[in-house]
């Protein structure tokens, strides 16, 4: 049963309209607060039609400090938010809430979970955690991601995602070593994989949809008698393709991801700063290491010429230890991040110029 | 952007009994709709069991948030209710109601119970059996009048939304439970900003045979809006021909919101508009060059950081050597990213140049 599920991963995500509306509305109600929630659904042949979803309870912080001193940063109700598709409350109110759903035949599968970003930047180890603890039991799962700063640009930005089974095993092991990488050759390019994403609607959705904004009733409108009238009744513009997407605001969205940029070059020079520290502490270690055994050779060349019993050469096993080695996984994460930071940068560029030189044509014509 | 249903006399509203030291107001309702709440429904309605129960129409509680005055209501979110309906009797399960609601409230604290919906336009004695079960004191909104928004979804009709609140009314104390006076309240549909993105996802797949449509990328949008407005310009100046070339008689609103439109272009000398230009998509290129430098010098750091040492394989010691080399590597390679990225800069520059004679031969 299970290697029969696990013949077809999923392909693609097909979410319903309803979900992408009721994700939106959680994710920019909670802004700039991260919001999380779960999904439901079924997987249909390496489809996973995603069908239903609903927020997880909002967490007061108020509630929640008195066993937060003990973790500084656990206070942040956005960590808090992030941190909740694997709390242990919210996983029976998750059941609760799927339980009841069901009884109005709503799919009554949970696959996955749901979380907003800001400008791309969700790639964490919380991230990874969440994702984990859901595909850990089942692999058709997906977490959605909606960024909100770039949705307000015009295009809705909701992707899918979901780990890597190398990723996965790895994660399993929970060692992230220099060694372990070196063997299993896996790189920051692997943790996550993007599934591809469509949008579907019910028939009677899509009839719904024809009537707003309502089409005129007659093909010939009547004139307008004055401006007041243009303006009073002003033309109702479809919602697909939106033009939002025109708007000439580019330089803060390219400052705020220059900004992340900045972070993250800094998170990876804390990282480079823990691995030499690593490398330090090694090195000196083995060097008392190898003084430690000359030290101890000389003495039992010493007892040998002596006539005396040799001491034991591996002691320096118990007298010394090595330091741990920190995980690679930190860096990884921050790698993957950059990478993703600066594929938006070059979505951003295609869309900035593209949109400059219509300006520059509109107002110098040639 | 809100849609306006139609336009209909309003009445105040019934008088209802009210709490004590509560003054019941007699102002006009209104009732605002949110999207998401309108496609929960049309959800349920398409997942209607149609086994066991003789009703052709769901019913579902609505919840969102009613202005301080109670004078406005927002329906934000909504559950659906099993029900079971035969000629003489209706069965809501109360139990789930009530556990469904503590579920919804503690996920958005601030929203409340505002009504229940139902999938059909008719209102008969069971309408108001549950009407004033969801305006009741214990169960219900009570003192706030329940609202109750019916919306047709029969197969191959327009879907229409109607909003009622109710008085109680009854030719006997006995009837009084299933009795109740509807009113019809005016309500809309708004969409908020952060909602028209979605719309336009939602909208793009409305419009395909498959009913599906893959999320556009921002280029591809971009792309579809430079053609609508396109189609939509060619449109303006087909009409202003056709006035020019007196085929049809002018408009002179048309005429002057067209002028006001027109000013609006902002008036700039040449020179001006190339400098900026030049500056400004200068400015972007680098950002671009720089991140994707960024990028390289991390994955080159990753690289190395993971790469299998020949010299480390023999013994530690010399791997350990080998790896602070890495390093070193490592981080002289994030200044090297530094010094790229400044002379990234006069690369853009240099990139450019070329290019600018072939603009200015358009």
């Amino acid at each position: 049963m299970v290697d029969a599920q696990r013949d077809v991963p999923v392909k693609s995500a097909l979410v319903e309209a309803l979900v992408v509306m009721k994700i939106v509305k959680h994710c920019s109600a909670s802004f700039p607060t991260t919001a999380t929630g779960s999904i439901v659904g079924m997987d249909n042949n390496g489809v996973l039609e995603v069908t239903n979803s609903f927020p997880f309870p909002t967490v007061e912080v108020a509630n929640t400090d008195s066993h937060s001193h003990s973790n500084n940063q656990q206070n942040d109700a956005s960590s808090l938010a992030a941190a909740a598709p694997r709390s242990k409350a919210n996983i029976t109110y998750q059941n609760e809430m799927i339980k009841h759903l069901k009884e109005v035949n709503v799919d009554a599968n949970n696959v996955g979970w749901y979380t907003s970003a800001t400008m791309g930047n969700f790639i964490n180890l919380s991230f990874i955690e969440n994702q984990y603890h859901y595909q850990k039991d089942n692999d058709k799962t997906v977490a959605l991601v909606h960024d909100v700063s770039r949705s307000s640009q015009g295009a809705l930005s909701l992707r899918a995602f979901k780990l890597s089974n190398d990723f996965m095993a790895a994660y399993k092991e929970g060692k992230f070593t220099t060694e372990i990488l070196q063997k299993s050759k896996l790189t920051f390019r692997d943790i996550v994989v993007e599934v591809p994403l469509v949008v579907h609607n019910s028939h009677l959705l899509t009839s719904f949809l024809h009537q707003i904004p309502a089409p005129p009733d007659n093909a010939e409108i009547p004139l307008p008698a004055s401006l007041d009238d243009i303006r009073r009744d002003p033309a109702k513009i479809p919602a697909h393709p939106s033009f939002d997407a025109l708007d000439l605001s580019i330089d803060p969205f390219l400052e705020k991801t220059c900004d992340l940029l900045l972070e993250s070059i800094e998170s990876h020079y804390t990282d480079l700063n823990n691995h030499q520290y690593y490398q330090r502490q090694l090195t000196r270690e083995q060097f008392k290491i190898t003084q430690w055994q000359t030290k101890r050779k000389a003495e039992n060349a010493a007892r040998v010429a002596a006539k005396q019993t040799p001491l034991p050469e591996d002691e320096w096993q118990r007298l010394f230890k090595l330091p741990q080695e920190p995980s690679r996984l930190e860096g990884m994460l921050n790698a993957r991040q950059v990478e993703q930071y600066s594929k938006q940068v070059d979505g951003f560029t295609a869309n900035i110029t593209a949109k400059m030189f219509a300006v520059r044509g509109n107002l110098l014509p040639e | 952007m809100a849609v306006d249903q139609e336009h209909f006399v309003h009445l105040a509203r019934p008088l209802a009994p009210s709490a004590l030291g509560f003054s019941a107001s007699t102002a006009p309702l209104t009732v605002n709709i949110q999207p998401q709440a309108v496609f929960s429904i049309i959800d349920h309605a398409v997942r209607r069991d149609i086994r066991d129960t003789q009703s052709t129409r769901v019913i579902g509680a609505l919840v969102g948030v009613r202005s301080e005055d109670g004078s406005e209501v927002e329906v934000r979110q909504c559950f659906a209710i099993p029900h079971t309906e035969n000629e003489d009797q209706v069965e809501v399960d109360v139990e789930y109601q009530k556990n469904m609601l503590a579920l919804t409230l503690k996920a958005s604290p601030r929203e409340t119970l505002l009504g229940w919906y139902t999938t059909s336009h008719e209102l008969n004695s069971f309408s108001a059996l549950i009407q004033n079960f969801f305006a009741s004191p214990e169960t219900g909104t009570f003192p706030h009048p329940a609202v109750h928004l019916t919306i047709s979804t029969e197969a191959g009709r327009a879907i229409e939304t109607k909003t009622y609140i109710s008085a109680p009314v009854a030719v006997n104390a006995e009837r009084a439970a299933e009795s109740c006076l509807f009113i019809e309240v005016p309500h809309k549909l708004n969409f908020t900003d952060a909602e028209r993105a979605a719309l336009g996802g939602v909208a793009a797949a409305s419009e395909t045979e498959t009913r599906t449509a893959p999320i556009a990328s921002d280029i591809e949008g971009l792309a579809q809006a430079f053609e609508t407005v396109s189609d939509l310009l060619e449109r303006v100046s087909g009409f202003v021909g056709e006035v020019l070339d007196e085929e049809r008689d002018g408009n002179h609103a048309l005429g002057q919101y067209l002028m006001n439109a027109l000013s609006l272009a902002p008036k700039v000398a040449n020179i001006a508009i190339e400098h900026d230009f030049n500056n400004h998509i200068q400015d972007v290129l680098m950002v671009s060059y720089l991140a994707n430098t960024i990028r390289t010098q991390i994955d080159l750091a990753q690289r190395l950081a993971t790469a299998p040492l020949v010299a480390g394989e023999k013994e530690g010691g010399d791997k350990k050597d080998g790896e602070e080399g890495g390093k070193h590597e490592g981080r002289g390679g994030g200044r090297g990213g530094k010094r790229g990225g400044r002379g990234g800069g006069r690369g853009g520059n240099q990139n450019r140049e070329p290019r600018e004679p072939r603009e200015n031969g358009e």
